[in-house]
Order: C-alpha cells, then structure tokens, then sequence
C-alpha cells in the first residue's frame, strides 16, 4: 500500500459539502469510467470481427459465445473473491479438473449415484480451498507457492483416480453401466434448449455471478473482504476476523472451480485427467482484465464477467478467421497487458475529473 | 561536494493544481545556502507539493525555479534535492555500504566497494561502524544518516528534511540536528519541514509560512517564536485549542467502577512489569515514555497486542471476549487504521457488522450506511465534500479524524491512542482533542500513549510517566497551568524513574 500522507486536495477537502447530491452519481460515472473501456473493447472487437467475418455476428455465434466463457466466468468469480481478499489462487484450474474426474470416477466406475458425486465433488472443492486457506493464514505460507502447490498436488490426484483414463458416461469402459436416468439428469445440467439451442449452463453462470455478486458488493462478508483485502493490517488491529475471510474466500474459489468442472464434463460429456489445466491463465487474465487488483480489495464482478466475454470473443473470433492457435496465444497476451495498461490510464484519467 | 556561496533558489509564482483543486497559487520564496529554512502549514496547504516540485518528483503548472540565477528545472537534475525523510527510502534487504553505493555502481562487472571518499564520509556521519549490516537491521537514525550520506555522495545542494525526527528518540534528534546544522555551514541549502514547533525555532534561521498555495508569512529573528508560528498557522481559523479546551473542565474522575483496571500486568518479552493501573470513566490518561521506555507496549497490551502475564478487567469483564467489544485501538500510524483504497465513508464504517451496517443474512444496510457516514463526517468534524470521496484525497489532519471516529463508531467504552496527533496541523489537533473529551465525557475513558507535554497539557487529566517499564506516580495536569511547568514535572519523574532503577 501506498504511503498516506496529506495529499494535495486537501483544499478541494475543506469545501462546502454542496455536492452530496450527487455521491451516488459519482459512483456511477466511476464505476462507468472502471468499466467502460472493457465494454467498449467488446463492442469494437466485436466490431473488428464483424467487418472481417460477417459470420461473426448471428444469434447462434453469440449464444455459443456465452457458453464458451461460462466455465471461465464460474472459476474466475472464485479467484475474483481471493484476488479481492489479498490473496492469489493458481489451483483453481486443477480443482476444475479433479472435480470433473472424481464425479467421472465415483459415478462411472464407482457405481456412486450422480446425485451425491456432484455434491461430493463440491465438497472437495471446499476441502481444497480449507486446506490452501489454513496454509496460507495459520502457516503463513505464500499464496502463490500454497496453490502453486496443490496445482501440481490436485493434478497428480485427478492422474491418480483416472488412471490416466479418459471418461465418457454414454460410452463407459467395458464392464460398466451408467443408470440411463442419471445420464439424463446428468445431461440435464447444461441442456441446450430453444431455437438457438442455449445450454443451461449459462443460466448457472449467470446465477452464480448473481450470488457473487450479492456476497461481493451486499453483504458485509464483501464489505469487510474488500477492507481486509487492501490493508490485511489494519482489519487486523481492528479485529476483524481476516483469517476465517480469507480461508472462506479460498472456499469459495474451490467450490466454483469444482462447480465449472462438473457443469463443463457434463456439457463436454468427456472428462481428461488433465482438463482444466490450460485454463488456469486465461482465468487469472478475466479477473484481471476486470480490473481486479492483485494488491487486493479492489475486483468486481461484472468486470470479471466482461474479462471472460472479452476472451471468449477473441477465441471464437479468431477460430472463425482460422488464424491458427497461436493467434489466440497472441491476442491473450495483448489483451491482458492492454487491459491493464487502459485501466490504469483510465484510473488518472478519474484521478484527474474527480479529484 | 559544490555548494558556492552565491547558492540560492529562488521560486517565483509557482502554480499547480490538481483537476479543481488548487495546491499551490503562485507561491514565492528564497532559499539561501548556508541558512535552515523552516517550512510550516496546516495540512493541504500546500507544503507538500511545493516539496515534490522541489525534489523533482512532480512539475509545476507555471511558476518559474532559478538555481544561482539560472532556469532550474528539479525533474532534469536529478540528484541535486536530496530528500531526507520520516521512514527512509532506502534498499531495506541491502547493507548500508551497498545503499550508499546503489545507483553508482559504474559499468564494471565487478561487485563494487566502497572508495576512500565513501569510507570518510561514512566515517564523518558514524555509519562506518555498519558498513555491512543489512539497512533493515539498524535503527531509524542510522537509516537516516545512510540517507544523508548517499545524498553527499551525489553531490547533492539541496537538503530537505520531512518529518525527520518524528520518530526518533530524543538523544537520536539530537544527533540528527547537529547533522543538519553541518549541511548548512558547509554551505548546503537546508529545509526542514516539521509540526514540531519547537524545533523550528531551535533549528532554523527563518519560517517560511505556507497557507492556502502561498507564502504568507515568513518569521525570523525576534518574530520566530513557537507562539508566533501557532499564531500564524490559526491565522483567520478557528479559535486556539488551548482557549478551546479551557471551557471543559476536565471531570474529576468519577466513583465507581473503573474502566479499566490492571494489576501486576507484566510484558512476557519485558518492556515493562508489574504494572498497577485504573482508569475512572469520563477521564483521559496519558503514557508517557520514550522509545524503548515500555509506554508504547504498554498500550497495545491493553488492546491485546502484546503477550503478558496479569490481571486485567475492562468494565469489570476479563475475558477476551469483553475486552475485544470494549475497546478499541488506533495505531499510531495512519496506514494501520486506514484502507487507502477505500471511500472517506466507507473508513468510517470499517469496523462496524451486524446490526449496525448489516441485517439478517450479512445483507448490507446501504442506506443506513450512508447515514452513519454523513453523521459521522459530521459529528467528527471531517472535512470531505462527499462521502464517497477517496480517504487520501483528504488531507493528514482530517485522515487521522477519521482513523479515530472509525474506533469511536464501534462503541468502545475504552479507547486506546497511540500519538493521537502525530503530523497532524494544530487546528485538527484542537478538533481531535475536543472529540476525546467528548468521548470521556460520556462517561467512557481514553488512554494514549504521547511524546509530546503539550498534547498531555491539552488532552489529559493525568500523566503516568513510564520508563524502564515502570509507571511513575501520576501527575494531575489540573496541578499544572502552565505547559511548561508539567514538562518540567515530567522530566523530573522521567529522570527519576530512569535513576530508580
């Protein structure tokens, strides 16, 4: 954190508080400042695509778009709440993984019924997310090497379970037999319905990001995560609980991170030991480009959202164009540091009006 | 190092705003080689950014700089302001000999050392002796002088001392002072920057004044007077503190149950023992020590920040739990109470839960937020246009208002202060001194921990001096009409306690 020493408004400070009127407006426009230059970048990446591709704009390309982004929203609203609490969490593309091969494991071969693999797989989620909170608040370890750890850690255990197999539950190895109501119900989870045949997975998208939300920017777990995230010292002195935040916000993160693994084997139908691994970055780079800070207490949700459609965009984008993958590499890269670079300007910009 | 006698800045006119604020509106001032010129203002009136301007570190909107007569740009020279400040801006993990050579180092591959010149300078401010420890390991004094010597290294003009002793023993500010008196017979240009009144007219040929982006006043000679500088930083203000608190009169403490009361409290790492304490409600205690006396630890153990052994009631409760509803704390320094990137309201709020800010399901109360925080802004005196402002965009004075209503608003019935004022303007610090009687007065109680007589004089109604971890007996101030009569009553007891031992 940066020193607070008397800044230069302090005049601007001893004004009469005419202005209280628009406090709420203000917030406003620098929240439409924050976003702003995100949603302009969809719009004329959209834009760009369009005028190369006009394939690129129809109903069914957008609805496949918002399918493609969902699994990377659900992760990143996860490391959105540890990002915001101060903390950094590189597991969460490998609790994606183990969550999709334990569910394919306990119901495929285990015979486990897949209404209680799903909660199952959610509870390691939570499980993992206690186990990289303890470490990182009781042990004192370093975020990034707890969850650097249990990358490789959750890694070994979806190779373990898997055998290093590959899991389909309408094809199941020789010798098994998954209960047809259950592949339906399984199915059922991401169903695509309608003309444009949306999958129901991009409802759990948008109701997650809703409870987020809520958690995020309603409620006091927020509030206080956000102060605690910024200056874990202060909450400290202050006595608010910063560990049960943290420890809860890493929870959080192995919960979404299982759920996007089980709603994506369940739109994929096919689980690999090592899905989810590729998408570790491309998560850390929506939560980003939303404008979360990696010092802490400063991320929303809508801006995490925008990240994910920012790069779902480029990828599908890109695929049309048929480029070749190492466009897709390319632009991610370009993409992140501009964002950033953007909002930091855009952050003087606000520095300039509003001060 | 160069520093002709001819040396002088001069500043003419200089303007800078930021967006609608305006920091500096045509500042004017002279600054002469071989002279300590003090600077003084209330917080935000412009001091600091005359010092980034001065230092290089920010640009001027116009307004003219000459060095010996010639156009002077800082940004392009670098190295010819050395900055001198509270908390050193040093390489923490490197040792001193390394910091003085950092930046220096030449195009060889091979690892520098010290040359000759270095080891004499080392030598003349008394650093050589650390050579190689890492900076992190020495004192805030030694860091200091490892500044100072880079800054002569590079040939540096222009000395600027910011806050430099506000930390620092009184032994250490000695130390540093007779550093700073050098400088300037060696022909260097001295600022010092500092609240301590006292100091700038010790130490300094002339006070410079600085209100409202302009020099108002420049005091020097007969006129430099710590009562002269007061009188010129309240100008067109409001009313003095001390006439202020006058109206008060402290209440007596109160029968009845103490706030708090510890016996045989002792530090586990001991800082201090076997310690024998009550506060009455509706009353103010100060601690008084220097650095390393105990007072400090002494404090935050009643806000159990340290480890210790003993007996220790809040209200009558000894659980920890009562004691963590009971009272509440505020760290000396602001960045330990304060959340940079959060909103002046949102500060406020910061240590408030259920129900206060938020209902069933942790749901938060928004508009009863924004209720508590205009409240707030105002029973506290905070200055902000709005509360959704950003809390370093206000200035120091009213920063630390906000770190002490933050503690208030979590009704506390004890009230722990570490330096309640520290680099704060005196017109804020008369407004913080009348919110705590405030506070006492509902009958709750307050204990801070000072450096300084005069804020005891202001503040509170009685002095515990403590050194070597021990308390002395308590001085009541109401004993006192005079400032300078408990300052004297203090050093005796301070000395007192030291040879008790």
């Amino acid at each position: 954190m940066s020193e607070m020493t008397d800044a230069p408004s302090s005049e601007a400070a001893a004004m009469p508080t005419t202005s209280r009127m628009s406090a709420a407006g203000r917030a406003t426009f620098e929240l439409g400042l924050r976003l702003g230059g995100l949603f302009i970048a969809i719009v004329i990446v959209g834009i760009i695509f369009y005028s190369l591709n006009p394939a690129f704009i129809n109903a069914d390309v957008i609805i496949s778009l918002l399918r493609s982004m969902s699994s990377v929203a659900i992760m990143g609203l996860g490391l959105t709440l540890v990002i915001v609490g101060g903390e950094i969490d590189l597991s969460v593309g490998a609790m994606y993984g183990l969550a999709a091969n334990a569910v394919a494991v306990m119901w495929i071969l285990g015979d486990v019924p897949i209404y209680l693999a799903i909660p199952f797989a959610l509870a390691i989620g939570a499980l993992v997310g206690l186990f990289n909170g303890l470490l990182v608040t009781y042990a004192r370890i370093p975020a990034f090497v707890v969850t650097l750890g249990s990358y490789n850690l959750l890694y070994g255990l979806s190779l373990y379970i898997s055998n290093a197999g590959t899991f389909n539950p309408i094809y199941p190895p020789e010798g098994y037999k998954v209960d047809p109501v259950q592949l339906k119900f399984f199915q059922a989870l991401t169903a695509q319905f309608g003309t444009h045949r949306m999958s129901i997975e991009v409802l759990w998208m948008i109701a997650l990001a809703l409870l987020v939300g809520f958690l995020l920017h309603r409620s006091l777990f927020g509030f206080r995560l956000m102060a605690i995230g910024g200056n874990p010292v202060a909450g400290q002195l202050a006595r608010l609980p910063v560990r049960r935040y943290k420890i809860t916000s890493f929870m959080l993160a192995g919960v979404l991170s299982a759920a996007a693994g089980v709603l994506d084997f369940s739109f994929i139908q096919t689980s690999q030991p090592d899905i989810g691994l590729s998408s570790t970055f491309p998560v850390f780079a929506a939560v980003i480009i939303g404008g979360a800070s990696l010092a802490g207490g400063k991320g929303t949700v809508i801006g995490t959202l925008g990240g994910a459609l920012l790069l779902a965009e480029l990828q599908i984008g890109l695929a049309l164009l048929t480029l070749g993958p190492h466009a897709q590499q390319l632009f991610l890269g370009f993409v992140t540091i501009g964002a950033v670079a953007l909002d930091i300007a855009l952050t003087k910009l606000r520095a300039r009006t509003v001060a | 190092m160069s520093g002709g006698a001819s040396g002088r800045i001069e500043v003419r006119g200089l303007h800078k705003s930021y967006g609608s604020t305006r920091a500096l509106a045509g500042l004017d001032l002279e600054l002469r080689s071989g002279e300590v010129l003090g600077i003084a203002g209330p917080n935000g009136a412009g001091k600091s950014t005359l010092m980034r301007i001065l230092a290089g570190e920010e640009r001027a909107d116009s307004g003219e700089l000459r060095l010996d007569g010639a156009p002077w740009s800082p940004m392009a020279t670098a190295g010819t302001v050395a900055v001198v400040h509270q908390e050193p801006q040093l390489f923490p993990n490197l040792s001193v000999a390394d910091n003085l050579m950092v930046g220096r180092e030449g195009s060889r591959l091979r690892r520098p050392r010290l040359g000759a010149a270095d080891r004499a300078l080392a030598q003349a401010l008394g650093i050589a002796a650390y050579a190689g420890r890492p900076l992190s390991t020495c004192t805030l004094a030694t860091q200091q002088r490892v500044e100072i010597a880079r800054a002569l290294a590079r040939d540096a003009r222009v000395f600027l001392f910011d806050e430099p002793n506000s930390a620092l023993t009184d032994d250490e500010s000695d130390e540093l002072f007779r550093e700073l008196h050098r400088l300037a017979e060696a022909g260097h240009i001295v600022i010092l920057v500092t609240h301590r009144l006292g100091d700038l007219v010790e130490h300094t040929d002339r006070v410079a004044i600085v209100r409202d982006g302009r020099v108002t006043a420049i005091l020097e000679g007969e006129a430099l007077t710590e009562d002269g500088i007061a009188r010129q930083l309240v100008l067109g203000g409001v009313q003095v503190h001390a006439e202020d608190m006058a109206g008060t009169p402290p209440i007596a403490a109160l029968p009845g149950q103490p706030v708090l009361r510890a016996r045989g409290w002792s530090h586990l790492d001991d800082a201090f023992d076997g310690i024998e304490l009550a506060a009455a409600p509706g009353e103010i205690v100060a601690l008084m020590g220097v650095e390393g006396s105990g007072a400090r630890e002494l404090l935050r153990s009643f806000a159990g920040l340290e480890r210790c052994a003993g007996e220790i009631a809040v209200a009558g409760r000894t659980d920890l739990a009562g004691l963590d509803r009971s009272t509440a704390y505020v760290s000396a320094t602001r960045q330990h109470s304060l959340y940079g990137h959060l909103s002046v309201g949102d500060n406020l709020l910061a240590r408030l839960g259920r129900p206060e800010i938020a209902g069933l399901g942790l749901v938060l109360r928004r508009a009863r937020m924004r209720e508590r925080a205009e409240d707030a802004v105002r029973r506290f005196l905070i200055k902000a246009r709005t509360i959704a402002q950003g809390i370093r965009s206000l200035s120091g004075g009213n920063q630390q208002k906000v770190a002490i209503a933050q503690a208030m608003m979590k009704r506390p019935i004890l009230l722990l202060l570490e330096e309640p004022t520290r680099g704060v303007d005196i017109r804020s610090k008369g407004e913080i001194y009348r919110l705590l009687r405030g506070f006492a007065d509902a009958g709750n109680a307050v204990i801070m921990f000072c450096t300084e007589v005069l804020e005891m004089f202001e503040a509170a109604d009685r002095v515990f001096v403590v050194s070597d971890g021990r308390l002395s007996a308590p001085l009541l101030v109401k004993d006192h009409t005079r400032v300078e009569e408990l300052a004297t009553s203090v050093t005796r007891l301070e000395r007192h306690g030291r040879q008790g031992r």
